[in-house]
């Protein structure tokens, strides 16, 4: 490990040529992710980093950990092998809005369901950058490409909706090029136990460029996004001025200091909360009616597939009466042939 | 009218679709086939002949679509590259036993696995001998020229619903990507519903009280029943191998040594044959434009006269395994080929011949 603690990042860099266009968002998520890797202090080779096909799939390449670059669609079940085959290694899945919602949607939302104990980064650019410009699963209604050239008549999923959908336990949402708040979601994506999904809004420069700009954009970010923390109330705006309350059954933008409205009324987060429904409206929020929410939206704490696994094992090996195969042999009815 | 029109490979599938009236059309993005997709979706033929065009979730996702909309007994078809083929496996050999027509165009790349985006002929196997499980075979034409690739959509459909059996157009990455000189023909209408109920009593198209109900399936549990099931469906294949082998021979009359190549090979083959003849040599070329049926019996009648055949082909050798059943031993058959992605030159080929048939004497 490098002794200054600003570059411990580059201990985590391969030494391989990154090969995405220049001012594509990947090259930030990549240094948030080494960044990540040196402050949590992980050692190099206790690190796998799964990828399928895609532009974010080149990733592993540029890790000096373990990696894979596997099938398109099917990090998540490779990344769950790799997990269950080896529950010590940090495994972490690198992939996009084609790769992890189009073709490998039936395995995202089961490694979720399992709750085995991967991080997810997914890439949300809204389109499939590597082959060339076509719409994807996350791309808005009516959004052109070189497949909709008239606009898509089918609406896209939402990532976090997915998740809680699929029973997850954490999702956070952050942004390809705000490196500060990407290393602390992915910090706390680590430490959870389970999947964790951290949705990254990253700007495709060829294909899609300025798709998320009307949020992550410096002039107007603070107003339309919300960054959320744990046990904070829910305020945002440039002068910090704007809350979210519940209103009924739904949230509801509101101005402190107008209509009677204080700092008391606002919403606290509660990302450790199991029930999931103010998680799922944070989660669906979208400008310009709401702040987009950043952060980790929810964090709580569920079985984890991978060590139940291990205690069932435990238990089973503890409780049979069969130690050895000679016990196992002689565990039914047995005859002395003469 | 025809019309002619300088266009990619990939393109003219997509234009020959619309133009030969297919119903639907249904992919998943990879390279290097992408454009099949894009121009169908950029001429909108569902404003003008009403053919659907839909980008699925995944291949899967799209040869089931296929599944559906060839059970109606419509014209659909979809494209892909390798992996994606790859993917498409069960779907196809479900069709296969449900006796469905389609159309099934793999633009190959280099394998196994992701491989690379450049052209490559390594799904030979794959495409002749089944790729999915069980005892099924695919009508496969395969293209060597822009024309050709407009062409066979047109053929392709035509066989497949002959035979109600699904055809793949076996192109590869180098015929999809390149652009030439295509006809094209006229635009044909699509099949109304009166006349698919005509043609193709076994659709799915609603029962009326006058008929049996049609049932769209692969499985029958009885096993004697499913054995005269693959009975049935062998002696098309027997049909095909007797009435639809397709191929083109080129100086063959005088030749001692031939070349035997399908595709981009056989344009390659095309010029080594030239550089070889310019040496003396007596050279002809064997295109095979069916890859199933197989022109077993046109080379094993050639190989008569020659005295080597060298199998061209951009994979480790796999069509040269049916040219050496075609002449059953009774002469020399060499394989040459380039793999992950290497397009061989000429010289190459021509080099090849001479070293392993000529110089070897």
């Amino acid at each position: 490990m490098s002794d200054n603690k600003k570059l411990a990042f580059l201990e985590y860099k391969s030494d391989q040529n990154v090969r995405w266009c220049p001012g594509c968002g990947d090259h930030a998520i990549l240094n948030s992710l080494q960044k990540t890797m040196a402050e949590l202090k992980i050692p190099n080779d206790q690190i796998a980093v799964i990828s399928g096909i895609g532009c974010s799939s080149r990733l592993p390449y540029y890790m000096s950990t373990y990696g894979f670059h596997t099938i398109h669609g099917r990090a998540s079940a490779i990344a769950s092998g790799v997990k269950l085959a080896n529950p010590k290694l940090s495994v972490w899945q690198i992939t996009g809005d084609g790769d992890a919602l189009a073709i490998g949607g039936n395995h995202f939302i089961h490694v979720i369901r399992r709750n085995i104990d991967i991080n997810i980064i997914l890439f949300n650019n809204q389109i499939y950058g590597l082959t060339k410009g076509q719409y994807s699963p996350t791309s808005k209604r009516g959004f052109i490409s070189k497949t909709s050239p008239f606009g898509t008549i089918e609406y896209p999923f939402r990532p976090g909706e997915l998740t809680i959908g699929a029973r997850g336990y954490f999702f956070a949402r952050t942004i390809d090029k705000e490196i500060k708040l990407s290393v602390e979601v992915m910090k706390a994506a680590s430490k959870h136990k389970g999947t964790s999904i951290v949705e990254v809004l990253q700007n495709c420069v060829i294909y899609n460029d300025n798709t998320h700009r009307e949020i992550t954009d410096k002039k107007f970010k603070d107003d339309r996004t919300i960054v959320l923390e744990h046990g904070k109330p829910m305020i945002f705006g440039k002068n910090r001025n704007k809350g979210l309350v519940l209103d009924g059954t739904r949230l509801k933008v509101v101005t402190i200091g107008e209509g009677g409205i204080t700092e008391n009324d606002i919403l606290v987060h509660d990302a450790h909360c199991e029930d999931p429904t103010i998680h799922l409206k944070l989660a669906d929020m979208e400008y310009p009616e709401f702040p987009v929410a950043l952060g980790v939206i929810r964090d709580a704490e569920a079985p984890v597939y991978d060590q139940c696994f291990i205690e069932q094992m435990d238990k089973i090996k503890k409780e049979s009466k069969i130690k050895s195969f000679r016990d196992l042999v002689t565990s039914g009815d047995v005859w002395e042939v003469k | 009218m025809s019309e002619l029109r300088l266009m990619k490979g990939n393109e003219a599938i997509a234009e020959a679709a619309i133009r030969c009236g297919a119903d639907g059309y249904f992919g998943y993005p990879i390279t290097p086939q992408s454009e099949v997709m894009e121009t169908l979706m950029a001429l909108k033929p569902w404003e003008t002949t009403g053919m659907v065009v839909l980008q699925a979730e995944s291949e899967v996702a799209a040869i089931n679509m296929l599944y559906g909309g060839a059970g109606c007994g419509k014209r659909v078809m979809t494209s892909s590259s390798s992996p994606g083929i790859s993917l498409m496996q069960e779907g196809i050999s479900y069709l296969a036993g449900a006796e469905l027509p389609c159309l099934v165009v793999n633009v190959v790349r280099g394998g196994p696995g992701l491989g690379t985006i450049q052209p490559s002929q390594s799904d030979y196997f794959q495409s002749v001998k089944g790729g999915g499980h069980g005892d099924y075979k695919l009508i496969v034409l395969a293209p060597s020229s822009v024309q050709e690739m407009a062409d066979f959509v047109e053929l392709a459909f035509d066989l497949a619903f002959k035979y109600r059996n699904p055809a793949m157009i076996l192109a590869d990455g180098m015929i999809g990507q390149m652009m030439e000189k295509v006809e094209l023909k006229p635009q044909k209408k699509r099949w109304t519903n009166e006349e698919i109920e005509k043609m193709h009593p076994w659709a799915t198209t609603g029962k009326k009280n006058s008929r049996e109900r049609n049932i769209i399936t692969s499985v029958e549990l009885d096993s004697e029943k499913h054995e005269q099931a693959n009975i049935r469906i062998q002696k098309k294949y027997k049909e095909l191998q007797e009435k639809e082998v397709r191929y083109e021979a080129i100086d063959t009359e005088d030749a001692e040594y031939l070349l035997v190549a399908y595709g981009s090979s056989a344009r390659i083959s095309l010029a080594a044959k030239e550089l070889l003849r310019k040496k003396g040599h007596k050279v002809g070329l064997l295109r095979p434009i069916t890859l199933f049926p197989f022109p077993t019996k046109q080379i094993r009648e050639l190989a008569e006269g020659l005295k080597g055949i060298l199998s061209v082909e951009m994979s480790a050798g796999q069509m040269v395994e049916d040219v050496r059943l075609a002449v059953e031993g009774k002469i020399k058959v060499e394989h040459f080929g380039r793999m992950g992605g290497v397009v061989p030159t000429p010289e190459e080929v021509a080099d090849a011949l001479e070293q392993k048939l000529i110089g070897g004497q």
